[in-house]
């Protein structure tokens, strides 16, 4: 069917930009990767009868997220002698082997365990309109909580990141 | 269904080396980002099974809690960056023995 060909191609390009990710020195490169694989989710979320959900996956991840990434990256300006030395191969094969182990520890009960059916879904499911009655109906305390954690979220961020944290320069750090 | 929550685990599976087999800093909060899709592509397909929205409004937590802890991992980056001029956790070892 063409709706199951467009998840496999959705997952295949997710999965391969995953792993493009994790495996990219240059972290600019890995930024680009991500910004792919978020688009693939998207996708998928399309596939799950979640319409809103993915355009928030777009606006707020490959859309905020990653650009804030750029920004770090291209601000911290790093060499390529400065990307970070590799782990050595036989640890990372080891490391490989202990996410495989979570990877089969989740997958194989699942393949097991025969397919759960799904069922039709009412027209216009996880549409902008259905989404925002069940947020400030059943929800509204985790929206107003949210809010709370990004005021605290904002000033953390200018306590760690802003002027008066430098150690380094002699003539001001501390005493603003 | 199978498919979407096998997808979810691959995704994370997928973070999990990342977290563990790399040292730049940035990558590792990349990888975390990984591993928090694919828990989003799970619940997704949960809320799809059931036919609940819940779910959903999970996701946007999720994604609003994700966007929030990359902002302050990234003020820690700028900040350790400006006080060691490095982004290899192999280098920070001032907490070591």
């Amino acid at each position: 069917m063409a709706s199951d060909l467009a998840f496999y191609i959705a997952a295949g390009v997710a999965v391969l930009s995953a792993m493009l990710v994790v495996t990219r020195r240059n972290p600019v490169y890995g930024a680009i990767c991500l910004i792919v694989c978020f688009v693939a989710v998207a996708a998928i979320f399309l596939h799950l009868a979640a319409p809103f959900v993915a355009a928030a996956q777009v606006i707020v991840y490959a859309g905020a997220i990653i650009v804030l990434f750029l920004f770090v990256v291209m601000l911290l300006n790093l060499r390529p002698e400065e990307y970070g030395k590799g782990i050595p191969a036989g640890k990372r094969f080891f490391m490989a082997l202990v996410a495989a182990g979570v990877l089969l520890s989740i997958a194989i009960p699942l393949l097991t365990m025969g397919d759960l059916d799904l069922r039709q879904v009412p027209e216009g499911m996880g549409s902008v309109e259905g989404v925002g009655k069940i947020l400030f109906a059943d929800y509204v305390l985790p929206f107003e909580l949210v809010s709370l954690l990004i005021i605290a979220v904002v000033i953390g961020v200018v306590v760690l990141a802003g002027k008066g944290n430098r150690s380094s320069e002699s003539g001001e750090g501390g005493g603003q | 269904m199978t498919k979407y929550l096998v997808l979810s685990a691959i995704l994370f599976s997928i973070g999990v080396y990342g977290v563990l087999a790399r040292r730049n800093l940035l990558i590792i909060i990349m990888s975390v980002e990984l591993m928090l899709n694919g828990v989003n592509i799970a619940l997704a397909a949960f809320s799809r099974m059931f036919v609940e929205l819940d779910g959903q409004v999970f996701v946007l937590m999720v994604m609003a809690v994700a966007a929030a802890e990359v902002a302050v991992g990234l003020a820690i980056v700028v900040a350790l960056f400006r006080n060691k001029e490095t982004v290899d956790t192999g280098d920070l070892t001032s907490l070591k023995g």
